[in-house]
Order: structure tokens, then sequence, then C-alpha cells
């Protein structure tokens, strides 16, 4: 626990909260990963032992992007997922820092019995974090997590939908994901999170992610680089089946084919798709 | 020799401990009161017997591990020793102890020749003649000529009587604790629906507690069986079996997890006997406590939860991934049913695989979710649709695996048989990056147009 930002409970002038300026959370703090979204969240990261609402389109869409700096850095202990809307996929987690062996994954479909198990979750001593995709919840029982996360402090994301965001809720932090400009602009993969509710002044504007980071957002900004003097022409698939070997003309300044020997020996038996990134 | 005779005394009201794996305080909450007192007064010496509704512990054998005499009986009759309230009463000899207990004179203890006859167990068939000559205490009865009294009352009065005054020694069949815990239990009334059986079960359970703290041991296995009503043309017995991952000492986790299995077993008659029986145990270790408040973290173990959830939800419901070593990414990674034992690797092959898997390779580019089975996408102008035209970003990856495991035939479905796959990495304004797959055919289908799945989600 020393590796994270610590903010003690303050006490004295301190402890007085301005309405416009962030509010200093009474427990610890886990620091995003995102730099932009730490300066925006009062004590500059996820609050542990509080509930986070991420309210999103579509489930499964923005989660782990958002959610795995921090876990990756999160107190030692496994994670619980409730409900989760697809398969956890184990290589692409673990690649991000997530141990796939740290995961539980608990599939039950019943409404009652995902709150029932997020519940018992927080109640078990090593869990260090619990996510929970729960569609249909009402707002009491997000309160009785919401208890059940101060008194253990954990860390609780809870995943709904878009129109849950009129719905009253003791979350301490709502953030809606996503949104009308995103993956429009010109930021390409940027992720547009609004601070829906936090302990601070309201905030207009979303705040912008950056693009993907690691591999995935070399081998993005390669494609994007790639796409403009294409005039927004990406790939399209005639184009690939130079890939499999046939004797049409390789794209210009695209990728290798798979089968080019030389450059797979120069970067050793990684991901087909790395050599891409490399390039970068 | 010292004699000490117990007996629980429910009267004698004490406020009710409740904390974890603490022994129960009250006799009415356990199924054999007097056993389980007998198994806890066997921690304090090796010589205790039972006689009648009481209990009697010879002690001097004892008294110097303990220290003395009044650091021993502090120990055993200490506030919050007794594993229910108790009486007591010392005495040179198990009958003076017993006639004492009986009087419940309390401190004070009364002289063996002023104890009444009633106390004396032998004497109570001879009660009224006795009185009738005048004779109404031991040391009266014993004033009298001895081969009279033989003839009169028979010898086994005065056996009884040299036995009260440690003239002849006291036998008795000594009690030993049993190696496997089992008892049964009848039931007050005739129980109608299985959760009501938790009630009845309880008090197994806190008897239970009582035999493992004597034996220092936890409980991994667990029987709980009844008996139904036979008049009724259906199974007469039925059972279940507890396991716990960890041996435990936590009779609300045993209950908890009771509770959540009986909870969905349905009694086909009225039940009249309950019976618990461990089958399994392991000797406990100590546990290390720590001296700072800080370190004690509120909550259940692991285990614990492990073993709640996959009672009340079913064990398939709750899922633990396993590496695998494979290509095909709907077999690198196995979900099976959680159990509440730390990973088990079978092979060592599948260990050195496990092991890179978890090592960062070059695996960034693998998505974060991954579709239960692979959706099939529509095509339009040869490009795949899936909320809306994807626009592909990067590819193909080519996988060509498993053709070892062909079934046969050219139709290739994810999971059996060999894959030969194309892997791109699309992106919808909608659904975000995606992870899509052209199906590659190989064989007399190759120039038809090639199927479209959508496999995976970066998240």
């Amino acid at each position: 626990m020393s590796a994270l930002p610590l903010f003690a409970p303050t006490v004295g002038a301190a402890a007085v909260w301005r309405a416009d300026e962030l509010a200093r959370p009474p427990g610890l703090v886990l620091a995003t990963g995102h730099a932009l979204l730490d300066s925006q969240l009062p004590g500059g990261g996820w609050p542990v032992g509080a509930l986070v609402e991420i309210l999103q389109a579509q489930s499964g869409q923005n989660e782990w992007r958002l959610l795995l700096p921090a876990l990756k850095r999160r107190p030692a202990g496994p994670v619980v997922l409730v409900g989760a809307p697809h398969i956890p996929f184990g290589p692409g987690l673990a690649a991000q820092g997530l141990d796939l062996q740290s995961l539980l994954w608990i599939t039950s479909a019943e409404p009652a019995a995902r709150m029932w198990a997020c519940e018992q979750a927080l109640r078990c001593a090593p869990v260090a974090a619990v996510l929970a995709w729960l569609p249909q919840v009402r707002s009491e029982q997000l309160r009785r997590l919401q208890m059940a996360a101060a008194q253990y402090s954990k860390l609780l994301f809870v995943m709904r939908s878009v129109p849950a965001q009129d719905e009253a809720s003791p979350a301490v932090l709502r953030l809606l994901l996503g949104g009308p400009a995103a993956g429009a602009d010109e930021l390409g993969d940027a992720l547009c999170v609004h601070i829906l509710k936090r302990r601070g002044p309201p905030l207009d504007q979303p705040v912008r992610l950056p693009a993907r980071s690691g591999r995935l957002g070399a081998l993005l900004s390669l494609c994007g680089t790639d796409r403009s003097p294409r005039s927004g022409q990406a790939l399209s698939p005639t184009d690939q089946g130079c890939f499999c070997g046939t004797d049409q003309e390789l794209p210009s300044n695209f990728a290798l084919s798979p089968t080019d020997g030389r450059m797979s020996e120069r970067f050793g038996e990684g991901h087909a798709l790395d050599r891409l990134a490399a390039l970068a | 020799m010292h004699w000490i005779a117990l007996q629980p005394w429910p009267e004698a009201t004490q406020a009710p401990v409740a904390s974890t794996g603490s022994m129960p305080q009250d006799a009415n909450a356990l199924v054999d009161a007097l056993g389980a007192l007998a198994w806890w007064a066997l921690r304090f010496t090796p010589k205790v017997a039972q006689v009648d509704d009481a209990l009697v512990l010879e002690v001097s054998g004892s008294e110097r591990l303990f220290g003395g005499r009044q650091p021993l009986l502090h120990a055993m009759l200490g506030v919050d020793n007794p594993v229910m309230s108790v009486r007591h009463a010392r005495g040179a000899t198990s009958l003076i102890a017993l006639a004492r207990l009986q009087l419940a004179t309390g401190p004070r203890a009364v002289a063996p020749d002023d104890l009444p006859l009633q106390a004396l167990a032998a004497a109570r068939a001879h009660l009224p003649t006795l009185e009738r000559i005048g004779c109404t205490r031991w040391g009266q009865l014993r004033a009298l000529p001895r081969g009279g009294v033989a003839r009169r009352f028979g010898a086994p009065l005065l056996d009884a009587l040299d036995c009260a005054y440690g003239l002849k020694s006291e036998l008795y069949p000594w009690l030993v604790l049993p190696e496997v815990f089992d008892a049964s239990l009848e039931l007050a009334a005739q129980v109608e629906t299985a959760p009501a059986l938790l009630f009845a079960a309880r008090r197994l359970l806190n008897q239970l507690l009582v035999w493992l703290r004597s034996r220092q041991r936890g409980v991994l296995a667990l029987r709980l069986g009844w008996q139904m009503d036979k008049r009724r043309d259906t199974a007469s017995e039925g059972e279940l079996v507890l396991r716990t991952a960890e041996p435990t000492l936590d009779m609300n986790h045993l209950q908890r997890l009771l509770g959540e299995h009986l909870a969905r077993i349905t009694l086909p008659a009225p039940v009249l006997y309950l019976r618990l029986r461990t089958l399994e145990t392991q000797a406990l270790s100590g546990s290390t406590a720590s001296l700072l408040p800080d370190d004690v973290v509120g909550g259940d173990s692991w285990h614990q939860l492990l073993e709640r959830l996959a009672a009340r939800l079913g064990p398939q419901c709750v899922l633990q991934a396993q590496a695998c070593a494979d290509h095909r990414p709907e077999r690198m990674q196995a979900w099976a049913p959680a159990s509440s034992a730390p990973v088990r690797v079978a092979h060592p092959s599948a260990r050195a695989a496990a092991g890179a898997i978890q090592a960062p390779r070059s695996d960034g580019l693998y998505p974060t979710w991954l579709l239960a089975a692979p959706l099939k996408l529509a095509v339009r102008q040869a490009r795949p649709l899936y909320q809306g035209p994807l626009t592909l970003l990067a590819g193909p990856q080519r996988l060509e695996a498993a053709w070892w495991e062909q079934a046969g035939g050219a139709a290739q479905s994810v999971g059996e048989g060999c894959a030969l796959r194309d892997y791109f990495l699309a992106r919808s304004e909608q659904a975000g990056l995606l992870w899509i797959y052209r199906e590659r055919l190989s064989g007399p289908g190759a120039d038809a147009a090639p199927n479209w799945y959508l496999h995976g989600l970066f998240g």
C-alpha cells in the first residue's frame, strides 16, 4: 500500500471543502494512470472504499482501457468480475499488467444474484477490487454496495448503461464514457470521459484521454499516419489479397507480408502485428 | 485424591459471548451438554467419569501441571472458561463431591458426617427404613454396627459408605474423547422443510465445535444425514456432504454453507432424526496474531468467499482462468470452476506454458474481451459489417493451428479441428476497436466468398 499516493484524512482548515475546488477524499486514493483524468478527480485518482459508477452505451467497450492502468497498481489481491459482458481474455489482460490468475469471474445472469455476489466479494478480506456490470441495479442497492465498499475499503466500479445517468445515485464519482465526438475527431481513438458527478465543481468539458498506450497505440498511430496520405481510405479488403501470398502489389508503406522471412528473423518470433508497431 | 463434581447448571445465566468460534455458553445450544462438558473437562485431567447427570473429575494428578489446586480451579471455573455455565463441588472422594453438589450449599463445605443420606445414591432405596430408625446423616449410618447394616440393607450400602469415606478405592469407567465426531439428534417435532433443519443442525455444529476444540483440529468434510418418516412411501434417509478447503473452526461459515445447501433440497417426508459426522479433520496449526490493531483486516477469507459463492450460485458460475498453451485464442485460457485451493497446474509443460503466457510477451495486440462464440458478420461489397461498416486498420495476423485435430470434412467451426484464420484489427464507429477474422478456406471451397467473424473487443 505504501506505493500508492496516500492522503491522510485531514483535520482543521484543510477539512473544509469549498464548493469551487476539488474535495479531498477521506480515504485512500489510487492513481488512475491517466494524468489528465487524475487532475480532474478529487484526490487525484480512484477513491478506494467508495462506489465509482461508469456509464457507457455498450458494456464492455471501454472499461479495461480506463481501469487497467489503475488495476495494474492495485494493492495486492484478486480482482472480482461480476457478470462481465464477454469472456475476459487473459493474454490481452496479462499484456497490460493484469494477471490472469488473480481474476475471479462470477457469471450469473440474475440481477439479485449479481448484487449478492458483489456484496460478498466486497466483504472478503483479500479482494482488492470489484468490477460489477449491473444494468438493472436500483439506487438503494447501490447504496448497500457503497456502504460495503466503504466498510471494507475496496475499489468498486459499477458499470451501467447511459439511461441510468438521469437516476439518482449514491456513487461518489460518476463517469460517462464515450460521447457524440468519440472516435470521430482528430485524436482518432481518444476516449471522452464526462465527469457527471464528483466532489468538486461541475465539469462541462469532457476529459479526453489520449489514444491507447503501448503496442496497440503505436500500431494505431501508425495506421493513423498511414491513413492520411491515402485520403482517409483505410485498408480495403481487396488490398489484403497480397498478404495471403498472391502476386498482387504490396501496399507501399503499410506492412510486410508475414511470409517475409527476413523481417521475421529481424524482429524475432513475435506477434505478426508487432512488426507494424516495430516499424513505428 | 481430590475430586470435583460438575453439573451443567442452566439457571445460572451468563451473558452470552458472541464472538466467532467461541464456545457456546448455553447448555441448550448443545445436543449432549454433559458429553460436551466431559470433552471439555478432559483437558484438565484424564480421569473424568459420568455419574448419573453429573461428572466427577479426579484432579490430584494434574495439580502440579497447573501450579496448584487453586490455579487449577481458577483455570477450570474462571469467568470465561467453562464451555457452559456449570456448578461444582469438591471433596476428598467422589461421593462426597457429588453429595455436596446435590446439596448446593455453595462454597461452605459440609462435613462428611453431616451429609444427608439422600445424597448417597446407594442409600436412596432404604431411605424410609433408615429414617424410621432415626438415621438421616452419613455419620449416623456409619455409627451403626456393620454386621447388622450388612444383614439389613445388603453389602452394597456398606461398600458405598466405605468408598465415600475413602476406605475403599473408587472405580469408574473413565471417559475418552472419541476419534470421530458422530452425534445424532432426535428432533422435537417433525420438520417438513429442509431450511428448517438448520436450526437443529446448529446444535449439532455447536457440539462439533466443542469436540474440535478439545481435539485441536479443524474440520474439512462433514456429513449431515437425516432419517425421515418411514410411514411415507419414499426414501427414508438423506444426506448432505459439506467440504471446506481449509480446516476450519468457524461454525458460522459452516452454518452458512449448510444453509445454502439445505435451501436447495426438497424433503420427500418429514424428518425425525439428524446425524452429524465428521468425514475428514486436520490438526490445526496455530495462527499468528498481530500485536498491532492495524494489521487486522476485517472480512471473510478467500476460500470462504469461493465456497459461499459456489454454494449459492453453483460452481459453474464462479470461474477462475487457467492459461493454456495453444495458438487458438479460444483455447489460450480455460475458465474453470474456481477451487478454493491455489490454482493447480497439472503438467510441468503446462506450467511452463502458463508461465510463458504470464510473462509480458508480444501480446499487446490481443483484445481484452473474447466473444464466447465468434459472431458471423454480414458482408457488403466485400467489407464486413458490424453496427455499420468496419474499417480494417491492421492485419492480417495469420493463424493456422490445430490441423492435427481436424475431425474430417472441410467444415471448421471454432474449437474443433483446424483453424485457418486471418485476424484483422478493425474499427467500428459505434463499437470501437474490434478483433475480427476471415476464415481462410482450404480445399475445393476456396473460391467462395470468405466468411468474416467478430472474435474479440478491445474494451
